[in-house]
């Protein structure tokens, strides 16, 4: 079997910064957007870019993300001889041992990436909106026959402090590497999508396993490693929508991009679509007295209240005399008669009683009521 | 439920006031509801009652059927244990009408029932909006050791009876005849549903070979004492639809919650084929209520008491109230529409005024531009 590139998407992590959106759930299965989970936007990426492998390693309670990623045919991913799989942590005769770091993951399942024996190897993660057609990636990382290829993107000056900052000569090549640095030298900020070669990945994944010292992570050690090694080390430039929803305050913000039409992130855009793994469910039901306004409601939902501005995913009932404002509502959610609430995310399965008056400012969190499972 | 074939009946050729919608596809797929097909519910019903092996009767009309059910996964019906399949039917035209329950399509299929183990067949029209759990019924016809079952209703004012409507005569549970509504003794009408023995239904094709007479409800009125027929009732909702009076009358049914309620809030899903849609957009300009909205929808304008197919787009200024509007339509701006009915992929242009009125509403063939 011969692959050209495979994707290796890092959905392993527990998101401990979205508080009880992952009490039970890992981050890449978190919703967002009503409908979609997170993984559908790298899903879907590769989807639009034409690759056809995809592992998923997975760790932190994955049996929603399992269950969600299925046989990968929401994706297109139920091809033969490729496919989605879903890589766990195993058992091997010397023993076995969870995934300690980004580059372990990949590490533990280096004899999976060469049953298909590719040329390149695209590394993804599962927290970030976005998309992005990969397919131009790996063409930029061919044409500059390079070692690894990381996708860039220019951030505001005054927020660089907060990413991995690179800095490069005038042929996009990475000169130097700044991790969340006081004094950033540039704006450019690492997406965390990387291009490797496999060759260079493999022996570099082999010299770190072997390193007692290393954290087994891309960005701390392997990457460095490389730099260190006089690899060719590219930056792939990036412009477009691209947010890391690992926190509460920009998974919320990120979901309300959505209702900003001058925002340039587009669900509706048909000739770059973003899959999900659909469920069968009745249409919207908007009874006498409902009144929506700006906001994305989704499928299985039974409304008789007012809703502005906000996000209702599948199944969610809404009674009579209610008011919802700036609000996230997630999967089967009941809001009873009478309640209102601004500026908060309800969890999925949450019962809001009737008497229930929630109206948290603007600029303070909006803590999650109930979130029960999703 | 693993000893039963489920069959769905072609029964084009009814009523010429749906012909605007049934140019391009057969009455089994017009879209109803916001996001079905008029299939779905007795494809879902017969799956969600535990049957795994379907066979579905197309007509000429086969594009639309083929294209909506494809391999049937969507109805759990692609494993190795459940299957779909689709057959080849024959028209139910006669002289003076047509042929209510055509027997000729079996006869047509007798291989694939043959070849099927199971022993009963449940056997359906496609064209009924309802949530009916045949398992009753199974038991029922089991314990009277029944050769029919047929399913019936007592009068419902909705729906919507015709003149070659059959109505069950009972003497105690077993049917002891059967009339057209013009001599009806009872008020229990057969709601095209039955359960028969594969074994007497094969007989009945020998019969009807000898005999050239297809018709089933002339069969069994002739065979009436012969034949064990018993009655399951029904007791929710069930409609009809053979028209566009029909069509408009059940689809507004939905927007009655109680209705909306008994067919697709339950246990059990009506399924349907899944598009990847975004969720609805209902924009700052936006007022939607007693409504049905699909997915993939862009909503500026306001909508009542109308039924909004999946990714319409409606632009501001617009007014939509007693409507259904199929899948990918243009709604353009200040556009006001009442009692109208557009098929898939209809364009209105700025500033159109359409009025229809309630029996009569304006129809829109798909593709339309206006």
């Amino acid at each position: 079997m011969n692959t050209e590139c495979v994707a290796m998407l890092l959905a392993g992590g527990q998101g401990s910064r979205l508080g009880s959106l992952t009490f039970n759930n890992a981050k890449p299965a978190v919703l967002f957007g009503g409908k979609y989970r997170i993984i559908d936007f790298p899903l879907s990426n590769c989807m639009n870019s034409d690759i056809d492998v995809v592992g998923v390693l997975t760790q932190y309670r994955p049996y929603i993300l399992n269950n969600y990623i299925g046989d990968g045919s929401a994706w297109a991913l139920d091809q033969v001889t490729g496919g989605a799989h879903i890589l766990p942590p195993y058992m091997g005769q010397k023993g076995g041992r969870w995934y300690s770091g980004t580059a372990d993951a990949i590490f533990q399942n280096i004899d999976f990436i060469d049953r298909f024996d590719p040329e390149y190897v695209l590394i993804l993660s599962g927290d970030h909106i976005y998309k992005m057609d990969y397919s131009k990636m790996i063409a930029f990382h061919k044409k500059q026959e390079a070692d690894l290829s990381i996708a860039v993107m220019d951030v505001l000056m005054e927020d660089a402090h907060r990413f991995g900052i690179v800095n490069t000569d005038d042929e996009n090549r990475i000169t130097e590497f700044q991790e969340k640095p006081e004094e950033p030298k540039s704006n450019k900020a690492s997406m965390g999508i990387y291009v490797f070669t496999w060759e260079v990945l493999k022996k570099a994944l082999l010299e770190d396993a072997g390193n007692r010292e290393s954290e087994h992570d891309f960005g701390l050690n392997v990457i460095p490693m490389l730099h260190e090694n006089n690899k060719r080390i590219f930056a792939f430039p990036y412009s477009g929508y691209w947010r890391d929803v690992g926190t509460i305050q920009s998974y919320y913000d990120a979901n309300m991009d959505l209702l900003d039409s001058t925002c340039d992130f587009d669900l509706t855009d048909r000739s770059f679509r973003v899959f999900s793994n659909n469920m069968s469910r009745h249409p919207q039901y908007l009874g006498p007295e409902a009144k929506i306004t700006n906001s994305l409601i989704c499928d299985g939902c039974i409304i008789f209240g007012e809703i502005e501005h906000s996000i209702i995913s599948h199944d969610v009932i809404i009674k009579k005399n209610t008011v919802l404002k700036n609000a996230i509502v997630h999967t089967g959610a009941i809001i009873e008669d009478g309640a209102i609430l601004e500026n908060c995310i309800i969890g999925s399965r949450a019962r809001i009683k009737g008497d229930t008056r929630f109206i948290a400012s603007e600029t303070d969190l909006m803590p999650i009521i109930h979130v029960i499972n999703s | 439920m693993k000893n039963i074939i489920g069959i769905i009946l072609n029964v084009d050729g009814e009523d010429t006031s749906l012909r605007d919608f049934l140019e391009h596809r057969s009455l089994s797929t017009l879209p109803f509801g916001g996001r079905y097909r008029l299939i779905d519910f007795t494809l879902s019903n017969m799956v969600n009652s535990g049957i795994s092996s379907i066979g579905v009767i197309g007509s000429h009309k086969y594009s639309s059927l083929v294209d909506h059910l494809g391999t049937g996964k969507e109805w759990s019906l692609s494993r190795k244990t459940q299957d779909l399949s689709i057959l080849s039917g024959t028209s139910n035209n006669r002289i003076g009408g047509l042929i209510k329950i055509n027997l000729r399509n079996l006869q047509d299929n007798r291989a694939y029932l043959e070849h099927n183990s199971g022993e009963h067949v449940i056997i359906s029209t496609p064209n009924l909006v309802t949530s009916f759990d045949f398992k009753n019924a199974y038991d029922i016809h089991l314990n009277n050791n029944s050769d029919i079952t047929m399913i019936f209703k007592k009068d419902d004012p909705r729906y919507n009876l015709l003149d070659d409507d059959i109505y069950l005569d009972f003497n105690k549970n077993r049917v002891s005849g059967i009339h057209y509504k013009k001599s009806r003794v009872t008020n229990h009408f057969f709601a095209e549903m039955f359960i028969i023995k594969k074994s007497v239904l094969l007989r009945l094709l020998d019969l009807s070979k000898i005999t050239g007479d297809w018709d089933l409800m002339e069969m069994i009125q002739a065979n009436v004492d012969e034949l064990r027929i018993y009655g399951a009732q029904h007791r929710g909702y069930i409609q009809r639809v053979n028209s566009l009076e029909s069509y408009m009358t059940s689809s507004m049914d939905l927007l009655e919650f109680e209705i909306m309620q008994e067919l697709f809030l339950g246990k059990k899903t009506i399924h349907t084929k899944i598009k990847d849609n975004h969720p609805s957009l209902y924009c700052d300009s936006a007022h939607v209520y007693n409504s049905i909205v699909g997915s993939g929808c862009i909503i500026h304008g306001t909508v009542s008491h109308s039924i909004l197919f999946r990714d319409t787009i409606m632009h501001e200024g617009s007014h939509i109230q007693n409507s259904i509007i199929m899948q990918k339509c243009e709604i353009g701006k200040n556009v006001s529409l009442n009692y109208v009915v557009m098929d898939k992929d209809t364009i209105i242009r700025d500033n159109t005024t359409l009025m229809g009125r309630p029996h009569s509403p304006i129809v829109f063939k798909k593709g339309s531009v206006i």
